[in-house]
């Protein structure tokens, strides 16, 4: 079996781009590896994304669900793999970045058992409440919380936690810390009432457009581009923020023309119509490929920015 | 309000021989997936997603809502013909369905089944069509301590099926709660029980558990005690009588109040987001079995038991979409893939829905209508299949059905760690029930307590800690002491039985 799909590859290649023959291709399947289960956003992302490089190139790859421990479960797995490129895994940075942090020792890889491939897109983390709560931004909400002796605000990852711990350390504001699963409940919770405010990354946006609830900030390093008004945290003097990108790796010890050949696949994926329609409905976003280079830098970047946030 | 020409012209939309094809074709595979221990309908959704970026959003969306409702009746053939539910749910269906199947009648039980399943979503269906909006602002209203109380309450009603044994039953629903409790914990995300392997972070797998316990473990007792490999899963009955073959239409009717009561349970549960299918069909099961003339008939084959969980978890489906469409909030996992096709066709579920998509969403009405129409006739031809096939040996049915368990879960978890999770569950569930403890209850608190010990500690957080703090909660508090009531009353009536 496995030779008849390497003989429909290689037909498939010779019939498709004769120009090609100078550039990498895998000798069979690429296994993209997702580290997040069936029909989630990192699910969807990759999963079309592995049709469009599928298209483009006429390579065979084939999506596999890895999911366990935000990621960690198939990292751990893609590290012992093959370094010939026919295996590349897709994560978030966060709940890598966190757990190297806070279990780095325990943990069987670092941020150099793998070779950066690239990224599809950053999530868009806000802070929301209720369109006629009494309070337009992180400063008067502080205020309230104080006046009612502390009001519920939703999170559902250890960053935000940690960034509200932070809020409450640095201004008194007694946050009471409801833990959630997702986006869709916070959004839930504060159009039910439940809570006073609240993490999200995209649920919100239709609520926003609609005039159900508002925004306080954004928790990002830069304002959302649907959003361009509404301040960041650090703008609004609090030293926080979060940048959980979406990227792709391969087991380290990739050769350059094999890294070359699949960061140029994944790009020219990643700009076609198809994924960018995907990142602009899934989560009103744009696409943001940083390349090899940069992915790598955004992960070291990163894992200093979550150790200061735990400190 | 919507204009009634969009409504009409999202019907007309779905009425196309195109879209009646695709809906046709999901609910058959759904169906055929839905039968196969081990693999089921969200999976086949998964698999299906990929392939409908190429046809237009509706005949897509049709033709996924097809296959889960193909799937909802799918799912309780194995339960019923070889006492294998792949899913917590069709384990309800089980408790009577594979009791009656084995008295000779096989088709009886499945019809009933396909009948009550039909039944219960189409209440659902008419209900999301209908009062949809209101039902999910009531929905909102229900936070994190309602959803504790109503969860509490749930528990006490399917207390009341722990049996004989009432030590046994706790210690089978510790044993449940115990294993929910694998993975970080839903406050502080700290790993428990973990034993190094980070595959277990996200706690152990809901579908290798249930496979492995349910449908494993009794391949596994078939094949111990099975004296010779020739002979058919159920025997054949050539002299059978046509009204055991069949149900006829008095049968069905005596479960109408039966299948109302379910079809409401599931309507209610599905329309809030988390709580599930497999609640439904317990609570729905145990309220009947308890307001029965005749409780000790239960689990012996009778009609009523298979139409309580069959109509009820069936009516989750159709409400799981009430506040995946009004809100843009996944209620189930198959709720939570439909979003995704949503998404990749480009239509962002959530409040604006109806007003940008109006068309689209009545469109999907249609589907859902002509879906159930054709679960009723594709059932009616593939139960036949089915009967037919179980006339096989056993040692033939067995040894494919543990097959696909392990395909299945290898598929739902991404790999062998999940077998292994199912094989360890499946040996602990033969050992439990060998014993006289209940793999159900343990199945049940284990689904049940990942998301009871979330709503418990968002409720902590909320109240402060402070029981007093409920009386700002009356809805909860309201569910609360009809629980208590429920407990009373059932240890009540238990002590006038024996006495």
């Amino acid at each position: 079996m496995k030779r008849f799909i390497a003989v429909a590859c290689a037909t498939l290649l010779s019939m498709a781009a004769p120009a090609m023959a100078d550039e990498w291709a895998p000798d069979g399947p690429i296994e993209l590896q997702i580290g997040f289960g069936a029909g989630g956003e990192t699910d969807t992302l990759g999963r079309v994304i592995a049709s469009t490089i599928e298209e483009q190139t006429g390579w065979s790859v084939v999506p596999q669900n890895k999911p366990g421990g935000g990621g960690i479960a198939m990292f751990t797995g893609l590290m012992n793999q093959d370094a010939d490129g026919s295996v590349i895994g897709m994560g978030v940075s966060m709940p890598v970045l966190i757990n190297l942090t806070l279990r780095g020792d325990q943990l069987p890889f670092d941020l150099d058992s793998f070779d950066y491939l690239g990224t599809v897109t950053r999530a868009q983390l806000a802070i929301i409440a209720q369109a006629d709560a009494p309070f337009d931004d992180i400063a008067s909400l502080v205020e309230y919380s104080k006046e009612q002796g502390g009001v519920p605000v939703a999170f559902d990852a250890k960053p935000q936690e940690l960034m509200l711990m932070a809020l409450n350390e640095q201004t008194g504001a007694g946050f009471k810390l409801v833990s959630t699963k997702s986006s869709a409940e916070m959004v839930q919770f504060v159009l039910g009432g439940q809570v006073d405010a609240a993490f999200n990354a995209g649920t919100h946006i239709q609520y926003l457009q609609k005039g159900d609830v508002k925004m306080l900030a954004s928790a990002n390093a830069d304002r959302h581009s649907y959003a361009p008004d509404v301040p960041t945290l650090q703008e609004q003097g609090y030293d926080l923020y979060t940048d959980p990108y979406f990227y792709f790796a391969a087991p380290q010890g990739l050769d350059d023309h094999a890294k070359a050949g699949l960061a140029k696949a994944l790009d020219d994926a990643i700009k076609s119509d198809n994924v960018q329609n995907v990142v602009r409905n899934a989560m009103q976003n744009s696409t943001n490929n940083l390349g090899p280079d940069g992915t790598k830098k955004m992960m070291e970047d990163g894992l200093k920015s979550v150790g200061d946030l735990f400190n | 309000m919507l204009d009634f020409s969009v409504i009409l012209a999202g019907f007309a939309d779905a009425f196309t021989p195109l879209n009646l094809m695709f809906v046709v074709f999901g609910v058959m595979l759904g169906q055929f997936v839905g039968a196969m221990p081990g693999i089921g309908p969200v999976m086949a959704m998964a698999i299906a997603i990929p392939f409908t970026f190429v046809i237009d959003p509706l005949p897509a969306i049709a033709f996924l809502v097809g296959i889960n409702k193909g799937g909802l009746v799918g799912g309780a053939v194995p339960a019923i013909l070889i006492n294998t539910p792949g899913t917590p749910d069709a384990a309800a269906t089980a408790m009577d369905g594979h009791p009656l199947a084995q008295q000779g009648k096989p088709e009886k039980a499945t019809k009933m089944a396909l009948y009550s399943s039909v039944t219960g979503d189409t209440f659902s269906d008419i209900v999301l069509v209908t009062i949809s909006a209101p039902l999910a602002l009531v929905a909102l209203k229900m936070g994190p301590v309602e959803i504790l109380a109503l969860m509490v309450f749930a528990f006490s009603v399917i207390a009341g099926l722990v049996g004989k044994s009432i030590s046994k039953g706790i210690i089978a629903a510790a044993l449940g709660m115990l294993a929910a409790t694998v993975g970080l914990d839903p406050e502080h995300a700290t790993p428990r029980y973990y034993f190094g392997y980070f595959e277990l972070f996200d706690g152990l797998s809901l579908a290798a558990v249930a496979i492995g316990m349910l449908a494993v473990a009794e391949i596994l007792r078939r094949f111990a005690s099975s004296k010779k490999g020739s002979a058919a899963a159920i025997p054949p009955q050539k002299d059978m009588a046509a009204a055991d073959r069949r149900v006829s239409f008095a049968e069905y009717w005596a479960c109408r109040f039966t299948m109302l009561r379910g079809a409401a349970i599931g309507t209610i549960l599905g329309a809030l987001p988390g709580v599930g299918s497999t609640a439904a069909a317990f609570m729905s099961y145990a309220a009947t079995k308890k307001s029965s003339k005749d409780p000790e008939s239960f689990g012996k084959g009778n009609l009523q038991g298979i139409a309580a969980a069959e109509s009820a978890n069936s009516a989750v489906m159709g409400a799981n979409l009430i506040p995946l469409l009004t809100l843009g909030i996944p209620g189930s996992v198959g709720a939570a893939l439909i979003i995704s096709a949503f998404v990749i066709h480009g239509i962002q579920p959530g409040p604006l829905l109806f007003e940008e998509q109006g068309r689209l969403v009545y469109g999907l009405f249609g589907a859902m209508i002509m879906a159930n129409i054709a679960n009723l006739f594709v059932g009616q031809l593939g139960l036949r299949l089915w009967s037919f096939v179980i006339r096989a040996p056993e040692s033939v049915i067995f040894s494919t059905a543990i097959l696909l368990c392990i395909a299945g879960v290898y598929l739902a978890t991404g790999g062998l760690f999940g077998v292994i999770i199912m094989l360890m569950a499946a040996a602990l569930g033969y050992v439990m029930t060998s014993f006289g403890f209940s793999p159900v209850i343990f199945i049940i608190a284990f689904f049940l307590g990942g998301r009871f010990e979330i709503a418990l500690s968002q409720s902590l957080v909320l109240l402060d800690g402070n029981v007093l703090a409920l009386i700002n909660y009356p809805i909860a508090l309201a569910l609360f002491a009809i629980a208590l009531i429920t407990m009373v009353w059932m240890i009540w009536t238990d002590r006038r039985k024996d006495a």
